[in-house]
């Protein structure tokens, strides 16, 4: 059985294909936005989400992952004490300057932890290996960030701060599209990396109740000081500061109890499951960033752009049929059955319209995370919830073109 | 054109040409009110209206279309509509075919007084009972023939197989069997409006309302439609309403009702 609402709309193929790019634009353009917005949120917690860490001991002050006050070693050391932590690990969070062979600078974000463990690194590592990391002044990046920090290859030389780093191997999916590059090593050398031209100094009293109490002291290093060839980097002292600690819990653990012996145990800490962390992170970068509520609006804007694309279409075709609809009307064709030769076209329209765009978003974003690190990210729930998206645009748009076509007069069919 | 086109065209042409020599002078209609209330005589009327009004009123204009036209149409007559332009045949016809609502009057299709019932019920009345043959054609162009016929099937609740079964037979009543699956715009005026006659009667219909079904045809296409309007009525029992200007249809009507001013002329 002939589908009118089919035929008319293949009936004009150089009209249809216009429309449909018009379609294909609006999808495109609300795919890319939602997936831009996915994609960016998912990137500034994908070190939590690749961490074998149960919890997360921070600053009370932690705003969210980048962005935390410093702690002492020593929390490591008392973290591992609290019954029901197998392993307690410290982490290093800083901000510093990257600067390639050819003095081409680069703000970085140092993350120093223990290659001898996957509790932090829990990502892929498709050149080199962690193991590496253990050699002074060795730095791993992101193979997205290569290009970004005037990098070539494994092997390639550079300098953080007044010393050297020498890469020794990428990592795979761990870059976040709202930071600076994200430099990867050795809780020695990140200590190091941070101090560096600084001069540290401890010292330690014993208070009246017997207990040590020290303070590490950071002085700048004269200009003149800088050695040719650096010492080899020291091991962290107990007042070192530290971003966190990841705590890797026993096996059958209670996390809610571990969280609170924790928090009891270890002084001016909060203590996050890794669900928690990554929570915080991300709702820091869309709600309290203008950045969720621009790709947002990009998004509201493409579907807006979508309806009334979709609605001129179909005015337009209804107005170009409306003979065809009143001589339906005066054959005794019932409103709905008008209307279902309207809604078929603008579903006809919606299906022909989002799979295209889908295809050339998935490949669109393919290219991006390859060529940019930038991770458009379009998942089966992201790919439905655009389908009904682009569905209830079409659809909401017909109503323009029902409104129109119930008002037609059935006597139209007898002027001729 | 094909040997069959030519060959049916050619039958159709003499079979009408034999009809429009016909010596018997057309019925007028006279208006018969004593006649109403009369069961045998209702029963035998497809059509009865009784002072059928129409005002249309525009930006505070008023404009009387129609002034209390009666007509009776027996069951299986050819009625003819006729008058000048503007003198409101198009607007009775569109009245008694269900799809302009009277100012004033009543009209009954089949016993039924159609000035009563709802919109939804007035086009559901309209999909069972009345084929719709119009001067444009209002062929679906983007549908092939068959598919045209089909659509009005469909409407009726017949689908499928049947459809097309039922479908292709209406398209060799019209001698268009060979023309199925051409779309309209590969179609002659005169075949495009045999189509149309096709889709009329798709659903074995009672009525039959045509709008100058022949005033877009050449002499040769006019005759040939104007048989099959006349097969209609005389071997297939339809009531057929025709407006028209054309004169050749005259011969075959059994009725012709002439329009002026909105009123109906005895002539």
């Amino acid at each position: 059985m002939a589908s009118i609402a089919r035929k008319n709309l293949f009936e004009d193929i150089p009209r249809f294909l216009v429309a449909q790019a018009g379609i294909m634009f609006a999808v495109s353009l609300v795919t890319i936005q939602l997936g831009v917005l996915k994609g960016f949120t998912r990137s500034t917690a994908l070190l939590v989400d690749h961490s074998n860490a149960d919890l997360w001991v921070a600053s009370k002050e932690m705003v969210h992952l980048e962005l935390t006050s410093s702690m002492p070693v020593e929390q490591v050391v008392r973290a591992q004490k609290v019954p029901g932590v197998e392993r307690a690990e410290a982490l290093i969070i800083r901000s510093s300057i990257w600067r390639n062979a050819s003095g081409q600078i680069t703000p970085i974000r140092i993350f120093g932890f223990s290659p001898n463990s996957r509790i932090f690194a829990g990502w892929d590592v498709p050149q080199g290996s962690l193991s590496d990391l253990k050699q002074p002044y060795t730095v791993m990046v992101d193979q997205s960030s290569l290009r970004n920090a005037g990098l070539s290859k494994v092997g390639d030389q550079g300098n953080i701060g007044s010393l050297p780093a020498r890469l020794v191997g990428l990592s795979l999916s761990t870059q976040s599209i709202a930071s600076s590059v994200f430099v990867f090593t050795s809780l020695e050398n990140a200590t190091a990396y941070s101090t560096a031209g600084l001069n540290t100094s401890v010292n330690c009293t014993r208070n009246s109740e017997g207990n040590l109490a020290c303070t590490n002291t950071f002085e700048n290093a004269p200009l003149n000081a800088s050695p040719v060839t650096p010492p080899t980097p020291r091991t962290l002292n107990l007042a070192d500061p530290i971003s966190y600690v990841l705590i890797r819990a026993q096996t059958g653990e209670n996390l809610i109890q571990l969280k609170q012996r924790l928090e009891a145990a270890l002084p001016n800490v909060r203590v996050y499951t890794q669900a928690e962390i990554a929570s915080q992170t991300r709702t820091y970068w869309t709600e309290r960033t203008g950045v969720g509520f621009i790709l947002g609006l990009g998004a509201a804007v493409g579907f807006i752009v979508g309806m009334v694309i979709v609605g001129q279409i179909l005015y337009a075709s209804v107005s170009d049929h409306l003979r065809e609809f009143g001589t339906l009307k005066a054959m005794g064709a019932s409103n709905w059955v008008i209307y279902s030769v309207i809604l078929e076209q603008a579903l006809w329209m919606a299906v022909l319209g989002y799979l295209p765009s889908m295809a050339l978003c998935i490949g669109l974003g393919a290219w991006t995370q390859a060529a940019k690190g930038i991770m458009i990210l379009i998942t089966p729930a992201t790919g439905g919830g655009i389908f009904v998206l682009t569905v209830a645009m079409c659809v909401g748009s017909a109503l323009f073109a029902v409104q129109k076509v119930t008002r037609v007069d059935p006597a139209i069919v007898f002027k001729a | 054109m094909t040997a069959t086109q030519i060959d049916v065209l050619q039958r159709v042409g003499s079979q009408a040409t034999s009809t429009l020599t016909r010596k018997s002078k057309p019925k007028v209609d006279t208006l018969a009110p004593e006649d109403c209330g009369v069961i045998a005589a209702e029963s035998s009327r497809a059509i009865a209206a009784r002072g059928v009004g129409m005002v249309y009123q525009s930006s505070g204009e008023r404009f009387q279309a129609l002034k209390g036209v009666d007509l009776d149409v027996k069951r299986g007559d050819i009625q003819l509509l006729m008058g000048p332009s503007g003198s409101g045949k198009t607007t009775l016809l569109s009245i008694l075919a269900g799809i302009l609502t009277p100012t004033q009057g009543n009209v009954r299709l089949l016993g039924e007084d159609i000035t009563r019932l709802s919109s939804s019920k007035l086009a559901q009345f309209r999909l069972q009972n009345i084929g719709f043959i119009f001067q444009g054609f209002n062929l679906f162009p983007a549908l092939t023939a068959l598919e045209n016929i089909e659509v009005a099937l469909k409407l009726k609740g017949i689908r499928g197989s049947i459809a097309r079964k039922e479908a292709y037979g209406l398209l060799e009543q019209v001698g268009l069997a060979d023309k199925a699956k051409q779309h309209p715009q590969d179609l002659s005026g005169g075949q495009k409006q045999r189509v149309a006659i096709a889709r009329a009667l798709a659903g074995n219909p009672q009525l039959i309302m045509a709008d100058e079904p022949t005033a877009a045809l050449d002499s040769h296409n006019g005759h040939a439609v104007i048989e099959l309007l006349r097969n209609l009525a005389k071997e297939k029992g339809r009531t057929v309403l025709i407006v028209t200007h054309d004169p050749r249809i005259i011969d075959v009507a059994d009725n012709v009702a002439y329009l002026e001013d909105g009123m109906l002329q005895a002539n």
